[in-house]
């Protein structure tokens, strides 16, 4: 083999890739956020005492968790516009994201609500709590400090994932690495270099959730 | 609609998945023994084996399983290694599963009491004896309701490969496409393959996680 390790290709289109990464954040951030609200609402849905609401948060869960995120992008970006939704792919690598780390989400807040003992309800209704300020104040403290690791789980895992919705075309970390690599014919150093720019999200993100679990545990 | 593209095509989606439940089965038994060593490794007193084993799990585990396959498959033959596509996905896939493995032995023996190796130690065992006879034991207890899920996220990853052009369901899938056009049909009968394989199997390891707290 003639190949030569050359990774000037790296230092030359590094802004490049530093952009790659950034988008990549933003994505990834954007996806966390809707993903919460998801699952909260979800995870509400699923604790409820109406079938109604149990049962279609239930399905969505277990279709959503028990199919791989890939097949879920490819439905939504290639699938849907048969059935006249026509998607970008931006859009439709976002919806794909929040909808499967959503369904993580709510079983997370799920089993964070049901962890909540029944007295402490009956306790704070007795105490003359509203069932807003019961909410309020003795539920969502309590589940949401429960839920937090299990949460924190979920917010890496989107961010690796992330990287799937570089084979519709959207423009982040992986697919840059992916043009790059055409242009330049350097795969071992851009595909390294793509690597351990991942690797340094993902320990960014798990410090940042580190401290903020620890500040929680003392606000609440 | 034409769902009579999915009746007419379904043999060969059933092929691609015999294919799929292949290379994840291939991939969790060499992914688990390759677990156990790393877990093993990982938990040694001695910081020149602890760290690096660290590392290895660093990597696999904070990083894209789809990078890997790409850094594997594109990037090593500039090293003189060139792999075939579906080597190259399987090796990505049992470093992936490798890693999280070991996170699972290691979090399985860590979760044991300290009391039991002390136990072990003062009646004269050796490590391989406190191991073989004490720890393992209870801790593969332990693993195997995370192992099952593992399973299941590597019964879903497998269709990575098919960025990489192994013939697996999704694979089989798109290829079906490039034939028929009838893309929300067949996506949407992959998807219900894998949940057919799927749901059942996050059942049983949600039964096994309730026996094992039962127990």
């Amino acid at each position: 083999m003639g190949y030569k390790l050359n990774f000037s290709v790296i230092w030359k289109n590094l802004p490049l890739l530093l952009k790659g990464a950034w988008l990549t954040v933003e994505v990834s951030t954007g996806a966390i956020l809707v993903a919460i609200l998801v699952g909260i609402v979800m995870g509400v849905a699923k604790t409820s005492r109406h079938q109604f609401l149990r049962f279609p948060a239930a399905w969505y869960v277990e279709a959503f968790r028990n199919t791989p995120l890939l097949i879920q992008i490819f439905l939504i970006y290639f699938g849907l516009p048969q059935i006249g939704l026509k998607l970008s792919p931006f859009m439709s690598g976002f919806a794909a994201l929040v909808l499967y780390t959503g369904a993580y989400n709510t079983e997370v807040v799920r089993a964070g609500l049901e962890a909540i003992p029944k007295g402490q309800i009956e306790a704070a209704r007795s105490l003359g709590f509203t069932e807003i300020q019961t909410i309020r104040y003795v539920i969502v403290p309590q589940a949401f400090r429960i839920s937090l690791p299990a949460l924190s789980n979920n917010f890496i895992a989107l961010l690796k994932n992330s990287s799937l919705v570089s084979v519709i075309g959207m423009v982040e970390l992986t697919f840059i690495g992916n043009d790059l690599t055409a242009w330049t014919f350097r795969a071992f150093e851009v595909y390294g270099a793509v690597t351990v720019l991942y690797l340094a999200l993902v320990f960014s993100l798990s410090w940042i959730l580190a401290i903020i679990e620890r500040r929680i545990r003392l606000l609440i | 609609m034409h769902w009579d593209i999915v009746t007419k095509n379904l043999w060969y989606l059933l092929w691609g998945t015999k294919s799929t439940l292949q290379i994840a089965g291939g991939v969790l038994i060499m992914g688990t023994i390759l677990g156990f060593f790393l877990g093993l490794l990982r938990l040694s007193n001695n910081p020149l084996i602890g760290y690096p084993t660290r590392g290895v799990m660093e990597v696999t585990r904070g990083t894209p399983l789809i990078m890997q396959m790409f850094f594997i498959f594109f990037g090593l033959p500039a090293l003189g290694l060139e792999l075939p596509k579906y080597p190259a996905a399987v090796l990505a896939m049992t470093l992936f599963a490798g890693g999280n493995a070991a996170e699972i032995v290691r979090g399985a023996i860590q979760s044991l009491p300290k009391g039991q190796t002390e136990a072990a130690k003062s009646l004269g065992m050796n490590y391989s004896q406190t191991m073989t006879f004490v720890i393992l034991p209870q801790a593969v207890r332990r693993m195997i309701p995370p192992m099952m899920g593992l399973f299941t996220t590597l019964i879903k990853d497998t269709s990575l490969a098919a960025i990489i052009g192994v013939f697996e369901l999704t694979r089989a899938t798109q290829e079906t496409i490039e034939r028929t056009f009838a893309s929300f049909e067949l996506y949407l009968t992959a998807a219900f393959i894998y949940f057919v394989i799927c749901y059942p199997l996050s059942l049983l390891t949600q039964q096994a996680e309730k026996s094992l707290h039962a127990a």
